[in-house]
């Protein structure tokens, strides 16, 4: 039933990302020729600079154009991610979602799955949208580019597996962290759903009451952890020594991170399960 | 309390400081046509919700089919509820995939032939079409299920005589008749034909609850004479009507 129910969410968020996905590239790419445009066209002095202000106009709008497609898409997959909950579960959606067959954690893990992967492609469209931008703009930043790839490419295979355990640890932490996050709000607009009336200004308030209390927590963990630590390592400093305890603190963090996220889920599948309230 | 479809014991619900179910208690056996009759804000939604684990009840057990509103009963429940609760980027078609996908007593031949029937186009996204063809594709898709279980939330309420007719007919001709109905409506007289049995629900408690062949014979009256004698209420200023 779960892959039914991430069948079913995967195609609600994709009609609205799929044009969000394309136009940030799409745009990227005729800003990186606008900017060649513009860069051309004041190399050969024989021309107006008529010609080089209309461009560096268009250049403009592009980078105008741009910037907004990213904030777009930005906003917009916070925006989804917090409608697609409040909307699909606790409101009149939530009629349909609540009286399927499915168990309470289904329903809460489906939406959490596919907002992280909705999330996730969109940072990854952003990134690549911003390295079409810089392939396509200038013959100098391609030079640029391709030199800065070649040294740390070069640094990069000289360096052994831990560094790339480490690479996907932290590819895994941002991965825990983006759903991590998308949890927190679920877990916020659960409690905020059990308030009588203004249940999203209880939403907001449970919001900044997690936050301040997982500050205060995870403080309060990272100062023990930090005491049962030696004093003295740092004498003993070397290349592996930091290697290793950046694997141990990149677990650590994982560590943390997936129990917030277990947190979070208990609190929103238990509200949803034994408080359910559509009114 | 074997062999009961729905028991309700002692069911309480509050919103807020408003009381919305008091104590409730109600047994229901399979294989009936029965409506939940009773004014405005007397408990029928808050009822029905909590059959469908919609709403929790604050004290209380609800049983469907002996179990707890859980994963088994909403598999043999087919709900109605007062609103329509579509998302409106959903085709008729994808909600009558979603439906095959997860209910396995949905017929979706059934749904296709009523759809043709109705000249409903699959295709078309649910914001495209009016509030009653709306209407129109939420009682397709909960009469093409062979349920155990019919919670049909006012089904004639804002509609014309004659769309009440198709909507009673609709119900007839295509309910499980060894499951049961339970039909929530203020609506008596257009219902009072096709019930079985009335529950008479007031300020969150079944007050009457008989078979209509015994109001019949028994009191001599029809259902609608006799809900109108149980809730009547004395006019501002005094006088009868």
């Amino acid at each position: 039933m779960l892959g039914k129910l991430i069948k079913y969410d995967l195609k609600s968020m994709s009609r609205a990302f799929i044009p969000m996905w394309l136009l940030a590239p799409v745009v990227a790419l005729m800003l990186s020729f606008s900017i060649r445009g513009t860069v051309a066209w004041a190399n050969q002095s024989r021309l107006g600079s008529l010609f080089v202000v209309g461009n560096g106009l268009l250049m403009a709008i592009m980078g105008i154009l741009f910037f907004g497609a990213l904030v777009g898409l930005f906003v917009m997959t916070v925006v989804f991610v917090i409608q697609r909950f409040w909307n699909g579960l606790l409101k009149e959606e939530g009629y349909l979602m609540f009286t399927l067959p499915v168990k309470t954690w289904e329903l809460v893990v489906s939406k959490a799955l596919t907002a992280t992967l909705v999330s996730g492609v969109s940072i990854l469209m952003g990134i690549f949208s911003g390295m079409i931008l810089a392939v396509f703009s200038t013959e100098e930043v391609i030079r640029s580019l391709s030199m800065a790839w070649k040294y740390v490419f070069s640094e990069i295979i000289e360096l052994g597996p831990t560094f790339w355990l480490n690479v996907l640890l932290f590819i895994l932490l941002l991965i825990l962290g983006t759903a991590q996050s998308i949890y927190h709000a679920y877990a916020a607009m659960a409690i905020g759903h059990l308030f009588q009336t203004h249940k999203v200004v209880g939403s907001c308030v449970s919001y900044i009451a997690i936050s301040i209390t997982v500050s205060i927590v995870s403080n309060i963990v990272n100062a023990i952890v930090s005491t049962a630590l030696p004093d003295n390592w740092f004498n003993y400093w070397s290349y592996d020594l930091m290697e290793m305890m950046s694997t141990a603190y990149l677990l650590y963090l994982i560590l943390g991170t997936f129990l917030e996220l277990v947190v979070y889920h208990v609190i929103t599948e238990r509200i949803l399960s034994t408080k359910l309230n559509l009114e | 309390m074997s062999g009961m479809l729905i028991q309700c014991q002692e069911v309480w619900k509050n919103y807020g400081s408003k009381r919305a179910l008091q104590g409730l208690n109600l047994q229901l056996e399979s294989g009936k046509i029965v409506g939940l009759l009773g004014p405005n804000g007397s408990g029928k939604t808050t009822l029905i919700k909590t059959l469908n684990g919609l709403l929790t009840p604050d004290h209380g057990v609800v049983l469907v089919d002996g179990e707890e509103p859980g994963t088994y009963t909403k598999s043999i429940v087919s709900y109605l509820p007062d609103k329509p609760y579509f998302a409106g980027w959903m085709k008729v078609s994808d909600l009558f995939d979603l439906f095959e996908d997860f209910y396995e007593d949905f017929d979706r031949q059934k749904a296709d032939q009523m759809c043709k029937a109705l000249q409903i186009d699959e295709r078309l996204r649910m914001k495209t079409l009016s509030k009653g063809t709306k209407e129109k594709v939420q009682l397709i898709l909960v009469m093409s299920r062979q349920a155990r279980l019919y919670l049909l939330d006012e089904p004639i309420a804002g509609v014309d005589p004659a769309a009440r007719d198709y909507i009673l007919s609709t119900i007839l001709n295509n309910y499980n008749p060894e499951g049961t109905v339970l039909i929530s409506t203020h609506l008596i007289s257009d219902v009072e034909r096709v019930l079985d049995e009335v529950v008479f629900i007031r300020d969150g408690r079944v007050v009457f609850q008989d078979l209509v062949d015994n109001i019949r014979e028994k009191e001599g009256k029809s259902v609608d004479e006799l809900f109108r004698e149980v809730f009547r209420t004395v006019p501002f200023g005094g006088g009868e009507w």
